[in-house]
């Protein structure tokens, strides 16, 4: 639910803008920075942080 | 590394990561997420769904798998249009009818099961034969039917309304599969201009139930994309569905100047 929960936040933003997502250990921690990559977005992470600049 | 050292590793490190706090659950967002998370659904597309009428004329072998997948989709208001009642030969094919419903009005019979699949859509019941007067102020209508006749009634309905169609039909193995923006791609008096003289009927010809499904869905799945604009919708073309082979062909068609019911 997390990557769908980034997901919509996504649509919301305008291209070039930044959003920091706090994930758990574990299944969001890998699922949301691969999908937004897939998705196309600029994505880093930091221990917990995911880091996404929306495409 | 062994692969046990590995885990042992990747688990101490995710475990050194507080676990972040866990938002308030959404109802709306769980049980629409599946299609919310497709890279090519979005909440806008969810939206335009939330706030669309839909006509599901007939509530049999088309009608159940479409109404299911539309209901379960999250459309705001379904019509659902059946002047029959439930029989004892419909429920190899028609989902929404149980054993229990026999005799029931179908109409009803699928509102009542439409309710249970998801509470937050409006599904109203009309217990009559389509008349063209009910295609006013739906966004979309899904032809379900099983007469030549009504067919081409509903078309010339939509045609003059300007409200989209998707088309469909199923008898034995094979099927079609057709969706119209109207006075901007081909109709279905288009691509048939008449019916045909002898065409059977399910009750004469047959019909495997998987093929109805087959079928609806594939109509379902239009439907959808028109009401989201999702790009790709099955205009100016129909799909021809051979499910003993099986085969799919795809047919392009184009609008006729001297259609009667589409034509300027």
């Amino acid at each position: 639910m997390t990557w769908v929960r980034t997901k919509l936040e996504l649509e919301r933003m305008a291209p070039g803008e930044a959003l920091q997502v706090r994930c758990s250990p574990g299944e969001a921690l890998e699922n949301v920075p691969r999908s937004a990559a897939e998705a196309g977005h600029d994505v880093r992470v930091d221990g917990a942080i995911v880091r996404i600049v929306r495409r | 590394m062994s692969s046990d050292r590995r885990a042992f590793f990747k688990n101490l490190a995710a475990a050194a990561i507080p676990a972040a706090p866990e938002p308030e659950p959404d109802p709306w967002l769980e049980r629409y997420s599946r299609q919310l998370v497709l890279p090519e659904w979005s909440e806008a597309a969810q939206r335009a769904l939330q706030d669309a009428s839909v006509l599901v004329v007939g509530a049999g072998a088309l009608g159940s798998p479409v109404a299911t997948y539309l209901a379960g989709a999250g459309v705001g208001r379904l019509g659902i249009v059946d002047d029959g009642e439930v029989e004892l030969s419909n429920l190899h094919r028609q989902h929404l009818h149980f054993t229990p419903d026999l005799g029931v009005p179908k109409a009803q019979s699928a509102v009542a099961k439409l309710g249970f699949l998801n509470p937050d859509i409006v599904v109203e019941p009309y217990q009559a034969a389509f008349a063209p007067e009910m295609v006013a102020g739906q966004d979309l209508v899904v032809d379900c039917t099983d007469s030549f006749e009504t067919r081409y009634a509903i078309n010339g309905a939509c045609c003059e309304a300007g409200v989209p169609l998707v088309e469909g039909g199923v008898v034995g193995l094979s099927g079609l599969v057709m969706a119209i923006r109207p006075r901007e791609t081909a109709c279905y008096r288009c691509a048939f201009p008449t019916a045909p003289r002898d065409a059977p009927s399910c009750a004469e010809a047959g019909v495997l139930g998987p093929a109805a499904g087959v079928v609806g869905s594939l109509m379902a799945n239009e439907a959808l994309k028109l009401l989201a604009g999702l790009p790709g919708a099955l205009t100016d073309a129909f799909l021809q569905i051979d499910l003993a082979t099986p085969a799919f062909l795809h047919v392009a068609i184009r609008r006729r100047d001297d259609c009667p019911d589409c034509s300027p």
